[in-house]
């Protein structure tokens, strides 16, 4: 079977890399991306099982990438992480149908567990 | 006699008269308290940040920001109130702490900052500085200085200084041509005569005599030095093995020091330097030369590590050694004893062979080296006893670990036996097949469970090793590499030993203690607070330890070396993201402790490098600050309302209480024992009037004792404070101080006593008696017996000794002040029974056993 496709979009490319690491240790096949803009355009060319984006960045933001997404594919499920735990986004991301919410630092063990989870419900 | 008893008073704080300007004691105990809340939520700062930077989380720079932005406030609060406190006796650390704290900030927003210096010894060298002194010094410096391990004394002579040598004699624009047409040899040649023919500019030549100086004070005599290139580049992605020039036992004279520096620089610009950094796709001249001048060991063998073996096979090592120096080797002309090692917990010599090693290279006497025929009784014969080797391994697996790549390791051994690194950079090894099969399951059944489930995981991990029970700090001493550390109390002298222990297990503790936090940075697998194991685990027992991140805790009978391994392979992929490395580094200038023994001369500010350490100095400072002016206590009953205990023993102690302290209702001037409130007074006075401890009944003194106590009689006591004579108490709900003067000597226990155990310390200090000094000396021997089994740090000098512990849980502390007190009634007489010498061992197993009898 192939392995299940994650996408990571954070402006800051720690989180990338070390997502990238613990992700892969968990045989998934991650891609990273530092802005939305080229995170889109791959999009449009490759389905991705999860993806997980930084809710606050230049230009293209969390919000809008959720869109594309649904639009897209409507049964990926998008993981939202945010540098402030800022209630507001958190309500609208989660009114916007993502699948988990977390403020940052994001303990890597809970982020596999919700990707987990995803995984199993879109299986269903 | 007259200084005798001068020193007598001063230790006692007598003769010192209260200054206009010390503060009340209320108010130093107010400020003390601020201090040491400060520090707290300093100390909680510091653990939230390894434990989000530790590996198991996503971080991103803001995090950093954030934390560190309310860390460096909270400090700036303590440092605030402690200069207040110690009404700026510490001048110095408000200035540390702004360059520790521009340090920090300048890292986490990315702002550059070059020294400018062209010297540096390699004590104030850190990982982070590689671009100004090369990565060689770089790598040297951080082995001495984080991983404790014997480098050489040495200094490096920056790129900076390189800069300047290399604008001063206008050699840029020569330079510069290399770049056009190719550098040729004629161009290469003509940059190398004028490097060799250069003037050292006067700050850089200046900088250098007095490094020089300096040095050779420290040599105490003459001492050569090795001259060694470390370019900007070297050692670190690529190894420029053998590229530049190395120049041995250089005379410690100021020009043959620039002649060699010189050298050095020149070989920058040697044909095949020049032809390896083309390859590399370095342009010609671009790189920059520091320079290190490393002292020269005078070895008796030499050699090299390859921490894993250059076939791939990442599980063993090879180690090379011949005879004297190690030159012969690196450039492969000898024949050397050859060693393939099995690495882990425990190395194994696989095979080994022997070497006809006919010839050996030696210091010439008068500067250079000479290759010289290797004397009849050494030819042929291993230059290195097994235990030799496996310690060799044991110090190449722990660099490997830290700079997370195979190591090409160049050491000598010196008359003394000891290892020194001379150089560690990387090496290229084939990529092992197996190396990344991070998937392999688990190995199962790894031996009998001794403890499981128990305590606080500090730091997750696996490590194995034999266990090695440490019941005082002075146990650190003989600590063997690669043990594990089992102690009833968590303690930050463990620093000491932190690069070599596999795991630490306490007792007792708390994940953010001083020590915790190191374990953190240390990545120590850690577990406090285990109940018993210092009871469950025997010494020499040899087990693994095994701590998840989940909490979950086991060790296992025996050494499992493949959980161990299989644990290493999974845990070390964090580190490997370079990303990751870098933005935790900022961690190096917050969480480790330098500042180990506040007995120490160098227990100042000026030795602070992190912010633990001001930390560590201000907490140690306050509680001396406090036990130093609630010894002026007296002075306080003046102006305080005394309050006597009503006592079963006539024991005459006064209490000042300067708030929940006592309970007695108002207008009473007694206090029975059940109207102390105090923790630590009523823990210490139940301890005095322990049944049989208090021996009521007078010891006879002896002529000589006679004699003695009439000389030491009036003199102690003279003086001009009238209330000198009464056993005051200072005390609060969680806080006492208590002096005590029985006869001729005295009794000072200090205590904090809170619910935070952080908080706590217990202090103990005992001078004089009446008897002669060998005598009393004995009574301060059977304390320190008696103290040390009790696992305080002790320090004692004559009839004087002073006890500390700190980091004691609540109820611990009670019981340590029960015995404390008992101790103090059981002594009270006791220096004139001590007879002999074997007398201090009987009372002291006495003591320790309840038996109080004389």
């Amino acid at each position: 079977m192939d392995k299940y496709r994650i996408m990571v979009i954070d402006d800051e490319k720690i989180v990338c890399d070390m997502a990238k690491m613990s992700l892969e240790q968990e045989g998934y096949e991650v891609e990273t991306f530092l802005n939305a803009e080229p995170a889109l355009k791959r999009l449009a060319e490759q389905k991705f099982d999860i993806v997980v984006t930084d809710y606050k960045m230049k230009g293209i933001d969390g919000m809008e990438v959720l869109r594309t997404v649904r639009k897209l594919y409507p049964e990926t499920r998008v993981i939202m992480i945010t540098a402030f735990a800022n209630l507001d986004a958190a309500i609208e991301a989660l009114r916007s149908d993502v699948h988990d919410f977390f403020p940052k630092p994001v303990k890597i063990k809970e982020l596999k567990a919700s990707i987990q989870r995803a995984l199993e419900e879109e299986n269903r | 006699m007259k200084d005798i008893v001068g020193h007598l008073k001063s230790l006692l704080g007598l003769s010192r008269k209260l200054h206009g300007g010390s503060l009340p004691f209320t108010e130093v105990f107010r400020r003390f308290r601020d201090v040491l809340d400060n520090n707290n939520r300093a100390l909680e700062i510091i653990t939230d940040m390894g434990e989000k930077l530790g590996g198991d989380y996503l971080f991103d720079v803001n995090y950093i920001r954030d934390a560190y932005s309310r860390l460096s406030g909270v400090v700036a609060g303590a440092v605030h109130n402690f200069d207040i406190l110690t009404r700026g006796r510490y001048g110095q650390l408000p200035k540390v702490f702004e360059r520790i704290d521009s340090r920090v900030t300048g890292m986490i927003y990315d702002v550059a900052s070059v020294s400018g210096e062209r010297v540096f010894f390699y004590e104030d060298i850190s990982w982070d500085m590689a671009r100004e002194v090369g990565g060689k010094n770089s790598a040297l410096a951080e082995m001495m200085n984080y991983l404790k391990l014997n480098v050489p004394g040495a200094f490096a002579i920056t790129t900076h200084a390189f800069d300047e040598f290399m604008e001063h004699n206008r050699l840029n624009a020569v330079v510069e041509e290399l770049r056009h047409g190719g550098p040729d040899e004629a161009k290469l040649a003509r940059i190398r005569d004028l490097i060799m023919q250069a003037e050292i500019p006067a700050g850089l030549d200046a900088d250098i005599d007095a490094a020089l100086e300096k040095m050779k004070e420290r040599c105490g005599g003459p001492c050569f030095l090795a001259v060694r290139s470390s370019g900007e580049e070297e050692d670190g992605e690529f190894s420029f093995a053998g590229q530049f020039e190395t120049v041995l036992n250089v005379t410690p004279e100021g020009e043959e020091l620039k002649a060699a520096y010189r050298k050095v620089l020149a070989s920058l610009f040697s044909a095949k330097a020049a032809a390896y950094q083309r390859r590399l796709g370095y342009e010609p001249g671009k790189m920059k030369m520091a320079v290190g001048c490393v002292v020269m060991v005078d070895a008796v063998s030499s050699g090299v590590v390859y921490s894993s073996s250059p076939d791939g096979d990442r599980g063993t090592l090879i180690v090379n050694a011949t005879w004297g120096l190690g030159e012969s080797i690196v450039e492969g002309r000898t024949d050397s004893d050859f060693y393939r090692v099995r690495k882990g917990a425990e190395p194994e010599i696989l095979s080994e062979q022997a070497g006809s090693k006919q010839f050996m290279i030696v210091n010439r006497t008068g500067g250079g080296t000479e290759r010289i025929a290797t004397p009849a009784d050494r030819a042929g014969r291993p230059c290195l006893t097994p235990e030799q080797v496996k310690e060799l391994a044991g110090v190449a697996m722990l660099i490997e670990k830290h700079f997370r790549k195979p190591q090409d390791i160049e050491w000598a051994i010196d008359s003394g036996g000891r290892i020194f690194i001379l150089q560690a950079r990387p090496l290229r090894i084939q990529e092992e097949a197996t190396a990344r099969t991070v998937h392999a399951p688990r190995p199962e059944r790894p031996g009998p469970v001794l403890i499981k489930d128990r305590g606080v995981v500090v730091q997750k991990g696996t490590g194995g090793g034999t266990v090695f029970i440490v019941r005082n700090p002075g146990e650190l001493e003989h600590f063997p590499k690669g043990s594990v550390l089992v102690a009833k109390h968590d303690s930050s002298d463990f620093v000491r030993v932190m690069p070599f222990v596999s795991a630490i297990i306490t007792d007792t503790g708390t994940p953010t203690s001083h020590m915790s936090s190191l374990c953190r940075e240390f990545r120590v697998p850690t577990i406090v607070n285990a109940g018993d194991a210092t009871v469950t685990l025997k010494q020499g027992q040899k087990v693994t330890v095994h701590a998840t991140g989940e909490g979950s805790v086991e060790v296992y009978e025996g050494i499992n070396r493949d959980l161990i391994e299989h644990e290493e392979r999974v845990s070390m992929k964090m580190e490997d993201v370079y990303e990751y490395r870098k933005k935790r580094f900022v961690l190096r200038y917050i969480s480790p402790l330098n500042l180990v023994d506040p007995l120490l001369d160098d227990f100042v500010p000026e030795r602070c490098k992190t912010i633990h350490d001001i930390l560590r100095f201000m907490h140690e400072k306050s509680v001396a600050e406090l036990v130093d002016s609630a010894r002026y206590g007296t002075s306080m009953l003046k102006k305080q309302a005394a309050i006597k205990l009503d006592l079963p023993i006539p024991a005459g102690i006064i209490v000042i209480d300067i708030g929940g302290g006592l309970s007695v209702p108002p207008g009473r001037e007694k206090a029975t024992l059940e109207q102390i409130t105090s923790v630590p007074l009523r823990a210490i006075v139940k301890g005095m009037m322990h049944p049989g401890v208090w021996h009521s009944h007078a010891v006879s003194l002896k002529v000589n004792d006679f004699l003695s106590s009439m000389m030491r009689m009036s003199d102690i006591t003279a003086g001009d404070n009238e209330y000198v004579g009464y056993n005051v108490a200072v005390a609060s709900g969680e806080y006492m101080n208590l002096s005590l003067r029985f006869g001729y000597h005295f009794n000072m226990i200090d205590c904090y006593c809170s619910e935070n155990t952080r908080n706590n310390h217990l202090y103990f200090r005992f001078v004089g008696g009446a008897t002669d000094i060998v005598k009393r000396s004995r009574r301060i021997e059977l304390l320190a017996a008696i103290l040390r089994e009790y696992g305080f740090n002790i320090k004692s000098k004559g009839d004087l000794i002073i006890a500390r512990l700190a980091n004691i849980s609540r109820e611990e502390l009670a019981g340590l002040l029960d015995q404390t007190g008992r101790l103090i009634a059981f002594t009270r007489q006791l220096d004139a029974v001590l007879n002999d010498d074997s007398d201090v061992e009987l009372y002291s197993r006495n003591f320790i056993e309840g038996n109080y009898e004389f």
